[in-house]
């Protein structure tokens, strides 16, 4: 069956281009979050197998977004997309949990490599 | 205002509007052409608005905060047929006017773009700019640049980077407004070994 993903980013344009790529490499989109809040409902509701997330977003952040589904379930597999590529903010996502960091702008293998990997 | 500090401000507009006009090439499949190399003017902010092309005329601006270490603010300004081409290049759709989706897409490139400029100055300090969620407006550039500058800190001059592509045959063009506070541009110039700027 095909692996279930949730995504995160608060641009209808990025949600869509993501989504292109990832039905067109066999997963399966189960929900589309526009914000952190949304993802943690989201996340609660679909139990999805993997979620990517953005960083910058209105209502609540990626970081406390993480943090948050982190805590509802530590087996969650969360692969960061943003373009917020400093690295301060690389280690704090990955210390909140978050399994991957993906630096907008991404080409598509990068983003399939990672759903590979992470997802396996 | 020194030379030096002329000098400094402009270097750093040209590596940030370097990887920032990376960024876009990349979201345009490589499609894109640099025309010129960016060209980096300090101007005082009253004239700012007519050097990006008139108080009247209408573009499209993508503004953030900045926040962490440095604080400030940042935007892009596109002319509204740029801004057309860039959605027909993203999108692939030919709409008659900014839709939901042509909007969403300006705003993401508009992230992208300045978040590629800070992080370029971030590795080079090793200071933290973090942007904000964007803001867009698409109205008269006078209208644009009140927004832009709605809380900045503005003592006296501003960095303007004018920037022009080419992508399908379309012409491009851009302008990049970056506006750190004063005390944090001191602080940019001391992790890059210039003191007293």
């Amino acid at each position: 069956m095909a692996k279930t993903v949730l995504i995160t980013d608060d641009t209808a344009f990025m949600r869509m281009t993501l989504k292109n790529v990832i039905e067109k490499n066999g997963y399966k989109v189960v929900g589309e979050a526009a914000d952190g809040e949304e993802a943690i409902t989201l996340y609660r509701e679909l139990k999805p197998d993997l979620v990517t997330m953005d960083i910058t977003m209105p209502k609540m952040d990626g970081i406390t977004a993480i943090k948050e589904i982190m805590k509802f379930d530590p087996t969650a597999k969360i692969i960061v997309c943003s373009a917020m590529g400093q690295k301060p903010m690389v280690i704090e996502a990955l210390s909140a949990g978050a399994k991957d960091f993906l630096v907008k702008p991404f080409d598509a293998e990068r983003v399939v490599e990672s759903l590979r990997k992470i997802g396996s | 205002m020194n030379e030096v500090r002329l000098d400094f401000l402009k270097e750093l507009a040209n590596i940030g509007t370097g990887h920032a006009t990376t960024a876009l090439s990349q979201m345009l499949g490589g499609r894109l052409f640099q025309l010129v190399v960016p060209d980096a003017q300090m101007l005082p902010f009253r004239e700012a608005a007519d050097y990006m092309g008139g108080l009247e005329h209408t573009v499209v601006g993508i503004f953030v905060v900045i926040s962490g270490d440095v604080a400030g603010h940042m935007a892009c300004v596109y002319p509204l047929n740029s801004a057309y081409a860039l959605i027909r290049l993203l999108t692939g759709e030919e709409t008659p006017e900014i839709d939901e989706l042509g909007r969403s897409a300006l705003q993401e490139l508009g992230n992208i773009m300045v978040t590629s400029f800070l992080n370029a100055l971030s590795k080079m300090t090793d200071l933290l700019l973090a942007p904000s969620v964007p803001g867009l407006a698409v109205d008269m550039a006078g209208a644009v640049w009140e927004s832009i500058l709605a809380g900045a800190e503005v003592a006296g001059e501003v960095t303007v980077i004018r920037t022009r592509f080419s992508a399908e045959g379309e012409a491009i063009e851009g302008h990049i407004i970056f506006l750190p506070n004063e005390e944090d541009f001191g602080k940019i110039a001391r992790r890059c070994g210039l003191e007293g700027l």
